[in-house]
């Protein structure tokens, strides 16, 4: 090869001398570059001899001659990380005109891929590539000359040409398209005729650009040891940091027509010249075999002629780049900020796009999809992309506003929000081919039987874990690629190599490559996002027991000397010397609330003693490092997000074990408790160093896309786990509404996530899962005159209110107090004292002018006191024994036998319940003092009533039942919901003696008193709310869950007991208010119907009619109501449309 | 309601000499009838009464009228009676038989110190045994 060594010095000569000019100039007018640049372009000059030095023959320092002149005139702030590459790439003569230079382009080819189809795609398409390429295997670069213009050659290129005749890419008919609105610069004739071969030309540069040689990092770590070329451009100049300042400069976009003798005759019009120029700039296409079409005999300035420009991509524009972005300098995390980079890859896409559409070149495929069928239709897409001004918002961050008297409303403004539709379109993608999917049985050790989806899941899991290869079959094309198809060259005499060879572009980046872009996965693990109640957790338990090999130990020992810090660990040196193993532990990071749950399922899970567990928590944390690492030391180690971020912040002083051992597996159970990627959870979790990584969650995008940044994030899912990346691609068009977001979701969510949902069918069509019944009923209620007095005292205020502020225009201003109103509207319905619990003068509004009720004062009356003193217990025996000698007493006053009797403790005399308070409270409407309506003994108050509370007793070696007594005080102000909770509760009772069931509130505190009603039952209570601790709540569920022949209730606030809880040992629900979005209620009625529910469940929601509830009904059906919450926007329409609802005329 | 259940007794179990039965289209009006109570003035006499059970009942006491004429001070013309207990003494507790047995009650003791027919209680009080024989004869004339 000795003609290829010399030209190698031929150009290396020039490289020096172009090296040399552009440190000059470069420095000269780039005031703030530094030496640095100068070093990096000094040391590219090295690495060009020294390759050329040790690799003459194999590996020839690919340069090029380009047409291209050195520095842009164009190239302004927007281009410079771009030029800088070409600075150093293209190095070349300072040639005048096009016609005069030649084209000598370089493809740097990394790596051959392993893919058969992709290395045969590559083959095909350049023959000297995978000559090279046998050559010396390794070699990443190959150079890939060409050459040709039809005027008068440099001898090199001539040669060249020669000597590969039948080299394969030089450069390929893209298509052709005309301009019929170019004008002449000139006067006179003979310059150009039509039909004439015309060659179009950028300007030479007059204004250099500041270089900045980035091309270092990239070329020096991928040893291409060249100037790099196009590379830079490409995915890497988007995660430079953006520069300190730049100078602002008038973009010049001047395109010229010249003849075959290279005079300019002539320009090209505005609106074409903008991008190609730019192209040209770029040195990614040229218009060789463009010609004349019409011009007028004689020219003159400003005469429009028409030309046809054949359009030739260029080589240079494949130039390979990679996907992934791990060697990427950290350096990104100015998170949300498009860089300078950013912006000129935009302009090369925007060009090419362009060019694109001029051409009418269509992809014959896209990335999105396995190169087979698209995911989405026309209607689907619309939806996603609908505008929908939601959207747009740009309010941030979560605001938690108390309201009211201390109930928490979370007022949460977001960027993008996802309605139910869009969810499901995104998910169906990755649901596609799940249901053939192959079954895997678990380990020996595993202890349970696994239903048929349970078993492709822990297939799944197990080959995501085992290799790094998509398990589902096909390869996924690179979602932000799209396929063409190179048009046939119609010039006969051009070489023309290229037809059947498909072509892709990146409609993102603007980049083009000729490889097929494979959607690819380094790590292990997943997103395992079935529906709740899939059995997640048995799914998971199986594959710890399954997959649970220990891993090769890491290659550096590093951990060890680490270890030695920890003070503790001096006295512990016998498990210093322990061989390192490898990795054997999973560890599990759950909320609290399921900490237990895990510990207990995965010893259900397991045969006793194969798997051992540590609930690693609370303050007396164990030593995690032994317990792990020694021999036959646990294998799971479950702990909560809140542990990890005060280890996390703790960690910073003194390194923490947890995020010291490297874990063979990180399972992340509701895993979008990190959705947030700026959170301190968030952060402590991607810390965590394991070899596998499970996120486990139902809700994988819980309202964002964003949302599923985070997931990613803690995979390490390259490149999605960039932030830029992710925003650039995802959120942004996304926010541009481009349904091309959606798509690259679909893919990524394709090749990591498992979906399943309860309804799916399995590959006979039967149900995957086979849950038991529910019965939803909805039980309408009356208030009882007092309280519908009270009620409606509030709502017309409340209603006055808003109308007086709607008026002024000042709803969505007083936001914060409208909601305010609603919640306590939507206290009241439940118990009017709910509303007066706490002063926090919001009430002081409510009392109304011109002499209507004093609703506090109603509601004080409601809720009349327990003052009275307490009863002697020789009292107590008297009445108990009277009562015992006459069972099944009459009430005097209704005839009928007393279920639940009252005394008057003056004289003793009984009446059930209701009589004696109707009595009682006639009386007190008539302002007379309460007596007993047997004997008229005075005063009685309803407060000093005794209730008489029967409890029947079955002992079990005796059929027969006693009944005991006991007496309580009638110190309670029940009301028409908890009346018809306890209704129902007696009910049950009646039926079923052990019954259990589950009462849901929002309000904490009328869990309180729910519970209080419930004591007087009588019933035993477990309860479940936000405020308990982890021992508390662990307690009250495994309390509730032990076997016993009383009936048991789980008192439960909506919001803490909503996820994760499995109580399905009770099949009865009572939601006792309703929420404004149905997915939230059905969440927690999950808790109780989900796998392992045997029986048929029922669920009864309390409406009170002709309240707010039934508003908030309505507004649950509205097809607005978006996923998260009604009211969740601050005061955008849609909120404002359902407040409108809340306050329309009928009551 | 417990009136039905009320009623049922009421028919089912008289006190003696008293009876009430229920109109047939509409169970809140009886028709009631006392026997003078032995040994008074209003002996031998079947005095006919209208009791009406109103709305609010047993809260509220229950509406009841002589209709036989009468000669009673805490009895007036129209057949207005005078009981504490169909008044502010009323308590749910008392049924109707309980208020036609003190009905009855009043008969054989009359009290007028607390009167309602103003001459027929200064009558009763100057000059008892005249009273008691104006009683008797209009017994005889209107409840025999």
């Amino acid at each position: 090869m000795p003609r290829r060594v010399s030209r190698l010095h031929f150009i290396l000569f020039q490289l020096n001398i172009a090296m040399a000019e552009s440190i000059e100039e470069t420095s000269f007018f780039a005031g703030y570059e530094d030496e640095t640049e100068l070093e990096n372009t000094e040391e590219l000059i090295r690495e060009a001899q020294q390759s050329e030095a040790e690799e003459p023959s194999d590996s020839p320092a690919p340069s090029r001659q380009s047409s291209e002149p050195l520095f842009l005139p164009e190239s302004d702030e927007e281009d410079e990380s771009g030029d800088v590459s070409m600075i150093v790439d293209k190095v070349s003569e300072r040639s005048k005109t096009v016609a005069d230079s030649e084209d000598v382009i370089e493809i740097l080819e990394s790596k051959p891929r392993s893919q058969p189809g992709t290395d045969k795609r590559a083959r095909s398409l350049s023959k000297v590539t995978s000559v090279s390429r046998k050559a010396s295997p390794s070699d990443p670069v190959v150079m890939e000359p060409m050459v040709q213009r039809p005027a008068k050659k440099p001898r090199l290129s001539l040669e060249y040409t020669e000597e590969l005749s039948d080299s394969p890419f030089e450069s390929a008919f893209l298509g052709a398209f005309i301009v019929g609105n170019a004008w002449c610069t000139v006067k006179g004739k003979g310059y150009i005729k039509p039909g004439d071969e015309i060659c179009i030309e950028r300007d030479e540069p007059f204004t250099p650009t500041p270089a900045r040689a980035e091309a270092k990092k990239v070329n020096g770590k991928k040893g291409t040891k060249t100037k790099g070329g196009k590379k830079q451009i490409s995915i890497a100049t988007m995660f430079k940091p953006p520069p300190t300042k730049f100078v602002k400069k008038k973009q010049e976009a001047i395109v010229r027509i010249t003849n075959r003798g290279g005079f300019e005759f002539g320009r090209l019009p505005l609106d074409v010249a903008t991008w190609v120029s730019r192209l040209l700039d770029l040195d990614i296409v040229d218009f060789r075999g463009s010609t004349m079409i019409d011009c007028p005999p004689t020219l003159h300035s400003g005469a429009e002629v028409i030309v046809s420009l054949s359009v030739h991509l260029k080589a240079a524009a494949f130039m390979r780049h990679t996907i992934s972005s791990s060697q990427q300098p950290r350096h990104m995390f100015n998170e949300g900020q498009e860089t300078e980079a950013e912006q000129n890859l935009r302009q090369r896409k925007a060009a090419l796009t362009h060019l694109f559409e001029v051409l009418d070149l269509h992809p014959i495929a896209r990335g999105s999809i396995s190169r087979s069928v698209r995911g989405l239709n026309k209607e689907d897409l619309a939806l996603l992309t609908k505008d929908d001004r939601k959207f747009q918002k740009s309010a941030k961050g979560t605001k938690t506003e108390i309201v009211g008297d201390g109930e928490e409303i979370e007022v949460e403004a977001d960027v993008e929000e996802l309605s139910e539709n869009q969810l499901n379109l995104i998910y169906r993608k990755a649901q596609q081919n799940d249901t053939t999917m192959v079954e895997r049985d678990p380990a020996e050790t595993f202890s349970l039987t696994l239903r048929g989806y349970q078993k492709q899941a822990l297939n799944w899991m197990y080959d995501m874990e085992a290799s790094t290869d998509s398990v589902r079959k096909e390869q996924a094309m690179h979602p932000l690629w799209k396929e063409y198809a190179f048009p046939a060259d119609p010039n006969i005499g051009v070489i023309d190599l290229t037809d059947e060879r498909p072509f892709y572009f990146n409609e993102y980046s603007g980049e083009l490559s000729l490889e097929f872009p494979v959607a690819e996965r380094k790590f292990k693990g997943g997103i395992l996002a079935d529906q709740m109640g899939m059995g997640k957790t048995i799914m998971l338990s199986a594959l710890i027991q399954t997959a649970r090999t220990p891993e090769e130990p890491p290659a550096d020992q590093g951990t060890s000397k680490r270890r030695q810090l920890r003070l503790d660990n001096k006295f512990r040196i016998a498990n210093l010397h322990t061989p390192v193993k490898g990795p054997s532990a999973t560890l599990i990071v759950a909320p609290t609330s399921l900490l237990s749950q895990w510990a207990e399922e995965l010893q259900r899970s397991s045969q006793p003693g194969t798997l051992k567990t540590l609930v690693w928590h609370g303050q007396n944390r164990l030593d995690l490092e032994s317990a792990v690492q020694q021999e036959n030391g646990v294998d799971v180690v479950i702990t909560s997000y809140g542990t990890l971020v005060s280890e996390h912040a703790r960690s910073e002083r003194m390194p923490s074990p947890v995020f010291e051992i490297e874990w063979l597996r990180i399972i992340l159970d509701e895993a979008h408790s990190a959705k947030n990627r700026q959170s301190k959870t968030a952060k402590a979790v991607y810390a965590l160093q394991a070899r596998r990584r499970w996120a486990v969650t139902g809700t994988p995008i819980v309202n964002r896309l964003e949302d599923l940044f985070s997931l990613l994030r803690f995979l390490r899912f390259t490149p999605w786990s960039d932030y830029t990346f992710f925003r650039s691609f995802v959120t942004l068009p996304f926010l541009g509404r481009d349904p091309k977001a959606i798509e690259v979701v679909q893919v990524i969510l394709e090749t990591v996530l498992l979906r399943r949902e309860k309804n799916m069918l399995d590959s006979d069509g039967k149900p995957i899962v086979a849950l038991p019944a529910k019965e939803v009923t909805i039980e309408n209620l009356e208030f009882s005159p007092l309280e519908r007095k009270i009620y409606d005292s509030l709502y017309s205020s409340a209603k006055e209110t808003f109308e007086s502020w709607r008026v002024k225009g000042l709803a969505s201003k007083n936001y914060t107090s409208i909601l305010a109103m609603l919640m306590r509207l939507r206290r009241a319905v439940l118990h009017p004292s709910l509303v007066v619990s706490g002063a926090d003068g919001g009430h002081t509004k409510l009392s109304t002018k011109n002499g209507a009720v004093d609703i506090d004062a109603m509601i004080q009356q409601f809720a009349q006191g327990d003052k009275s003193p307490n009863l002697s217990s020789a009292f107590v025996e008297d009445v108990l024994a009277n009562l015992n000698a006459e069972e099944n007493a009459e009430c005097p006053i209704c005839l009928d036998v007393m279920q639940y009797p009252m005394v008057i403790p003056g004289c003793l005399h009984q009446c059930c319940k209701d009589c004696i308070t109707a009595f009682l409270s006639n009386l007190a409407d008539k302002g007379e003092q309460g007596r007993c309506p047997s004997c008229s003994y005075s005063p009685v108050q309803e407060a000093d009533l005794l209730e008489v509370m029967r409890k029947k007793q079955t002992t079990s070696d005796e059929q027969a039942s006693t009944l005991t007594f006991t007496l309580r005080r009638n110190d309670f102000r029940s009301s028409t919901k908890l009346d018809a909770l306890v209704q129902n509760l007696r009910r049950l009772r009646d039926q079923d003696p052990c019954f259990r069931a589950v009462v849901f509130s929002q309000f904490t505190s009328f869990l309180d008193l729910i519970q209080m009603i419930l004591e007087r039952e009588g019933l035993a209570w477990y309860r479940f709310d936000g405020t308990m601790d982890v021992k508390k709540r662990n307690d009250a569920v495994s309390s509730f869950k032990v076997t016993s022949r009383e009936p048991k209730i789980m008192i439960i606030s909506l919001k803490a007991g909503g996820v994760g809880l499995n109580l399905t040992n009770a099949n009865h629900v009572f939601m006792m208010d309703c929420w404004w979005n149905s997915a939230i209620e059905n969440q927690a009625i999950d808790r109780v119907h989900r796998i392992g529910q045997e029986k048929t469940v029922y669920v009864k929601h309390f409406i009170i009619s002709e309240t707010i509830e039934g508003r908030v009904l309505e507004i649950q059906k509205r097809k607005t109501a978006i996923v998260k919450e009604a009211f969740g926007g601050k005061g955008d329409s849609d909120s404002m449309e359902n407040l409108k609802i809340m306050f329309g005329d009928a009551r | 309601m417990s009136l039905p259940k009320e009623t049922e007794r009421l028919v089912a179990d008289p006190a003696p000499g008293i009876s009430a039965a229920p109109h047939e289209d509409n169970l809140r009006y009886f028709d009631v009838t006392i026997q003078g109570p032995d040994g008074s003035p209003f002996q031998n006499g079947i005095f006919r009464l209208e009791l009406f059970l109103p709305e609010e009942y047993p809260m509220a006491p229950p509406k009841v009228r002589f209709l036989t004429k009468i000669y009673h001070p805490n009895i007036d013309k129209l057949g207005r009676i005078c009981l504490d207990i169909l008044k502010d003494k009323w308590s749910p507790a008392l049924q109707i038989r309980t208020v036609l047995l003190s009905i009855q009650a009043l008969l054989s003791a009359p009290n007028p110190d607390d009167p309602l027919a103003t001459d027929v209680a200064k009558h009763y009080k100057e000059n008892e045994q005249d009273a008691q024989r104006v009683s008797r004869e209009w017994t005889e004339k209107y409840a025999v």
